[in-house]
């Protein structure tokens, strides 16, 4: 360091100990050097009082607005995942709806059970619980890795009880939950039926079983892994 | 649980001294705001890239002063044949930076500094880095810090106190 060098840094609050006393000392016994010293302090305050300005002046509007328009990239997953999905579920969807679905659901199992043979699903103890090839698409099937049977499976959630619920659609379309060791059906609609076809495409789900699954999730729906997971553990 | 401020929050904490390094390397404020907004929005496109719990001014600092470099560069290609531009006068932006004349004159000053003194004075003098945080914001050598220091501030004395 040349000596300029120290006597700028000691200025500056960088040297230490020894060192810095000596520069002090020094600066004190020559008039040229004290002089530069305060020259350099009163340049620095200078700058520092003009460029504060900037700093304590208001930001321009298009500045604050840089950062409180940024997409935020810390929204949790879930959280996005769940924005994604309501809308198209349940946004606009009357109360109604599911008031529909129950009866629906009287109406529609009086024509499937009992006794038919390969039924979706089947009474026990006056309980509707999904039977046959419902069953197994219930237990053994990945949303995210579709088996390509005639029933696909939708969501996979928890209800307000804890109870793992999933929906599912095709040769019959509905909702069943977890319930000591079965899947008991929480509602069930004939295929089609009060929709269009192309509507049906575009909202996704019957908007009926869309209001029963609103009504029933508590959360958000599992992710691919979960799912698995879930699977995995025997829907506990 | 303990919340931590979000990097939008400390980013906005952040503006005011962001704005006053930008004036600091520029030569106009409209050029600085610019700059100013150009690193926010480039830090905000970039922000997977900067590591929690790091400092975030030193990460911005360097954001403002890489695209100062380029557009300075730029410019410098481009106005080789140009007239050269109006000197940092007129100071008084949509921001409400008022004329003021010191600032006038400090920033007129300080353009005439070469570029790679200009950072250094800019950082350690204005900004309040250490020689050893300036050393690793700009990656060079302390030493080469700690002469460029010199020679810009011995520069900038006779610059400000001709006037």
């Amino acid at each position: 360091m040349s000596t300029d060098e120290k006597f700028f840094a000691w200025l500056d609050g960088e040297l230490e100990g020894a060192e810095a006393a000596e520069m002090a000392a020094r600066v004190e016994s020559d008039p040229e050097l004290s002089s530069l010293a305060g020259q350099h302090r009163a340049l620095q305050a200078t700058m520092k009082r003009a460029f504060d300005g900037v700093a304590t002046a208001p930001l321009p509007e298009q500045l604050r607005k840089a950062v409180s328009s940024a997409p935020s990239n810390v929204v949790d997953f879930g959280e996005k995942r769940e924005r994604r999905l309501r809308p198209r579920l349940f946004g606009g969807l009357p109360q109604w709806a599911m008031v529909a679905a129950t009866l629906v659901l009287g109406i529609f199992v009086g024509t499937l059970v009992p006794g038919r043979d390969g039924s979706p699903v089947q009474i026990h103890d006056g309980r509707l619980y999904a039977a046959s090839s419902l069953d197994h698409a219930l237990t053994s099937e990945l949303a995210s890795a579709p088996a390509g049977g005639a029933i696909r499976i939708g969501l996979t959630f928890r209800d307000s009880g804890g109870a793992i619920c999933r929906s599912f659609s095709g040769a019959a379309t509905g909702l069943a939950c977890r319930d000591d060791g079965h899947w008991r059906v929480r509602g069930l609609f004939p295929a089609g039926e009060g929709q269009q076809a192309d509507y049906r495409m575009a909202a996704g789900m019957n908007p009926n079983l869309a209001a029963l699954v609103g009504a029933t999730m508590a959360g958000e729906p599992m992710d691919a892994a979960q799912e698995r997971t879930a699977r995995d553990r025997g829907w506990r | 649980m303990d919340s931590q401020p979000t990097f939008e929050d400390q980013l906005v904490t952040l503006l005011p001294r962001l704005r006053r390094f930008a004036f600091s390397l520029s030569r106009s404020p409209a050029d600085a705001d610019d700059l100013a907004q150009a690193a926010v929005e480039r830090a905000i496109r970039s922000r997977d890239q900067w590591s929690p719990g790091t400092r975030l001014d030193s990460w911005m600092y360097r954001i403002m002063r890489n695209l100062w470099i380029d557009t300075a560069r730029s410019r410098a290609r481009k106005e080789k044949f140009e007239a050269p531009p109006d000197e940092a006068n007129s100071v008084g932006t949509d921001g409400a930076v008022h004329a003021s004349t010191e600032l006038g004159q400090v920033m007129a000053a300080m353009q005439r500094l070469p570029e790679e003194q200009r950072e250094v004075i800019s950082l350690i003098l204005i900004e309040g880095f250490g020689y050893r945080e300036a050393a690793e914001l700009l990656d060079l050598p302390i030493g080469t810090i700690s002469s460029r220091l010199v020679r810009g501030r011995t520069a900038l004395l006779g610059l400000v106190s001709e006037r």
